[in-house]
């Protein structure tokens, strides 16, 4: 049997696992390990006597794979983003964030909302969590824009939509993840995130203003707050532009050189979120659960993260990423439609799966592909199907499938940020935040499109820094 | 933010072992989350000492490095304990009674089978670099500051038996519901509904918030 069937039958096979429910790090772990296994013992013309010895080879190989694969020093990044998020609840930013958003933006149509939008996308930023982030503002911000009449779908709306601008702002574990599983430089893609993350917030901001000023009883402004109290209002809630700006100027610094790595950066913006913390009563019960809950969100990752780098050795020696690719790159269609499907396909997949799995499950096979159609990692922008050269479309690939795991969140009919908004509030339904909702689904297709048309939104800063 | 589910808990063998097992899962976690926290203070006073005080960390990265292992597995089996690893629950959670425990004990048998050739080959792997005939005990080490490489290597292997355990019990309870035709059986992760995360979800923020 050729190696490329045995890759098939395997992925099929992992792929059947998943649905039925096994765990997702282990069905891949798995996959990897009988498919080495299989290969092996194919290479021996299935001499039944040398079955075992099959075994012994695979087991060592994947053996080896959990401790080779997690012991690389970019990988701490990942539990130092995290922690911050975990010790961010402690520090209790969500109130202050909300509050100094409040005074500054809250003056604008739909101004309680915009302040939102904004408060959720810098906690989501530095949380990194999409979902407990809507579960927060669904208590926080929902109440307070009730109190002044917002209309109660949109309300939920506004918090639901904003939880999901937390993977593309850094600190972004997900990025992370992507860059170390496409072996990219973390540090570009983590600026990378930048722009966008923040466009998609501008636009979400403009449009609960245009919302606001063609429906004058959806969300009325509020006045009052004097610059004194908007001044005030700052110091409690800067911890969060501090931890985005110091890990943005520990990768890329325009005014001179960098400021060190981004497990650096990570680790200093940790600290001064840790001295918050402390600062605001945290003690030592609190944050041994806040270490517990973050050993446990990054082993479960990492656990991923080993798993499908057994799956992925496999599928070295079985040769089907290069077979994809080759398959990709032979379909009669322009790369740009191929490249849309394939998006397609993740806002399918994302309906049913988590974000980091569904990432690191197709990534391995799909990223070669793209990469092929673009006409090579090391392809030059001139010659290429994208107009960018290798390194700048793994970039801009990440952000746009990192934007699409995250625009799952808000896809119905299971967009779970959604659900989580309904499940905290006893009077919303689901139905209702699934309303209030669309315009920024809608708003979400529109930003992607505009990402996927020019690329430059995505690739300006990475530019700047490479 | 990782989606848990309730383990209920009796006066039954299987559930006592469940709860002596939890100490050192959580034992375990614990020193994931401290090699964490100890990573910030590494990381933050390598960028200071380099940056303020021109005297970057000797052995950063080894540290790191010999630290990963703790930090990404060793815990592993507390988060499979309350079911924390994700999966596609879309399927599993339209199932009911024995047909839904028939499906969960084969994947938890799938994976110890996994996880028991795993255990075997990590300590292959840590067993080629452990030698005492040699300083250290050690056959490899690190680069800058010459750290022997076996502890970290040997930390798989740990992290991998507890985990078997965990799972031993995971299948001896999901086996015992299939036979029992339990409705609710204890000492296994038990589904919850997307609202009902939530609500628990939100409930652990109301008291950090």
């Amino acid at each position: 049997m050729e190696p490329i069937e045995i890759g098939i039958y395997v992925s099929i096979g992992m792929l059947g696992m998943v649905v039925l429910g096994m765990r997702v790090a282990f069905a891949a772990g798995l996959a990897g390990y009988v498919g080495l296994v299989w290969l092996r013992w194919n290479g021996f013309d299935y001499d039944p006597e040398r079955f075992w010895k099959a075994v012994e080879i695979s087991t060592k190989i994947a053996g080896l794979t959990p401790h080779s694969k997690v012991s690389a020093q970019v990988l701490s990044l990942i539990p130092v983003f995290i922690m911050i998020g975990y010790l961010a609840y402690y520090a209790k930013l969500t109130t202050a964030l909300f509050e100094a958003c409040k005074r500054w933006f809250a003056w604008v149509p739909g101004g309680l909302a915009v302040s939102t939008v904004f408060a959720t996308a810098g906690f989501a930023a530095v949380s990194g969590a999409s979902v407990a982030t809507a579960a927060v503002f669904a208590r926080i911000a929902i109440p307070e824009m009730l109190k002044i009449g917002y209309n109660k779908q949109f309300a939920a709306g506004v918090v639901a939509a904003g939880g999901t601008l937390a993977s593309l702002i850094p600190p972004s574990a997900i990025l992370v993840i992507y860059a170390i599983i496409v072996e990219q430089d973390v540090g570009m893609l983590l600026l990378a995130g930048f722009i966008p993350g923040v466009f998609s917030a501008i636009v979400y901001a403009t449009l609960i203003i245009g919302i606001a000023m063609i429906w004058k009883n959806v969300g009325p402004p509020v006045t009052g707050f004097t610059w004194r109290q908007r001044f005030e209002s700052l110091p409690p809630a800067l911890p969060i532009v501090a931890v985005v700006v110091i890990i943005i100027f520990f990768v890329y610094n325009p005014f001179g050189d960098a400021w060190g790595t981004p497990t650096e950066g990570g680790a200093v913006g940790a600290f001064i979120v840790f001295l918050m913390a402390l600062y605001r009563g945290m003690r030592w019960g609190q944050l041994k659960e806040a270490l517990l809950e973050t050993a446990k969100l990054t082993v479960m990752i990492f656990t991923i993260i080993w798993g499908v780098l057994i799956y992925v050795r496999f599928l070295g020696f079985a040769e089907l990423p290069d077979a994809f690719a080759s398959w990709i790159t032979s379909l009669e269609m322009q790369p740009i439609v191929i490249l849309i499907c394939i998006l397609l396909a993740y806002a399918v997949l994302g309906m049913f799966m988590d974000a980091i799995g569904m990432l690191l499950l197709t990534l391995p096979v799909v990223y070669p592909a793209v990469m092929a159609l673009n006409g090579g990692e090391n392809v030059a922008a001139i010659d290429s199907a994208f107009g960018m050269s290798g390194p700048m479309c793994a970039i801009w690939f990440g952000i746009l499938v990192v934007k699409m795991a995250e625009f799952c969140l808000i896809t119905p009919p299971i967009g779970l940020n959604c659900f989580v908004v309904a499940g905290v509030r006893d009077d919303l339904t689901v139905q209702d935040v699934f309303k209030g909702v669309t315009p920024f689904f809608l708003a979400d297709a529109v930003t992607i499109a505009l990402l996927v048309a020019f690329p430059g939104i995505v690739l300006w800063l990475p530019s700047l820094a490479g | 933010m990782a989606g848990s589910a309730a383990v209920l808990e009796d006066s039954s063998l299987l559930s006592k072992l469940d709860r002596m097992l939890l100490p050192v899962e959580r034992f375990c976690a614990l020193l994931s989350g401290l090699a964490i926290f100890s990573l910030m203070f590494l990381a933050a006073y390598s960028v200071t000492a380099r940056k303020f005080f021109g005297s970057p960390l000797m052995g950063y990265v080894d540290y790191i490095e010999a630290a990963m292992p703790v930090i990404a597995i060793m815990g592993v089996s507390y988060v499979a304990r309350d079911g924390t690893h994700i999966r596609m629950d879309i399927l599993v959670n339209a199932l009911k009674g024995r047909v839904l425990w028939l499906f969960e004990l084969i994947s938890v048998l799938l994976m110890l089978l996994l996880i028991v050739g795993l255990t075997y080959g990590a300590w292959e792997h840590f067993d080629r670099s452990f030698d005492c005939t040699r300083p250290w005990c050690s056959r490899d080490s690190s680069i800058d500051v010459s750290l022997p490489i076996w502890p970290s290597k040997l930390v798989v292997p740990i992290a991998f038996a507890v985990l078997t355990l965990r799972l031993l019990l995971q299948a001896w309870g999901y086996g015992r519901a299939l036979v029992l035709g339990l409705e609710n059986p204890v000492a296994v992760p038990l589904s919850l509904t997307v609202a009902e995360q939530a609500m628990a979800e939100a409930k652990i923020l109301e008291g950090a918030d």
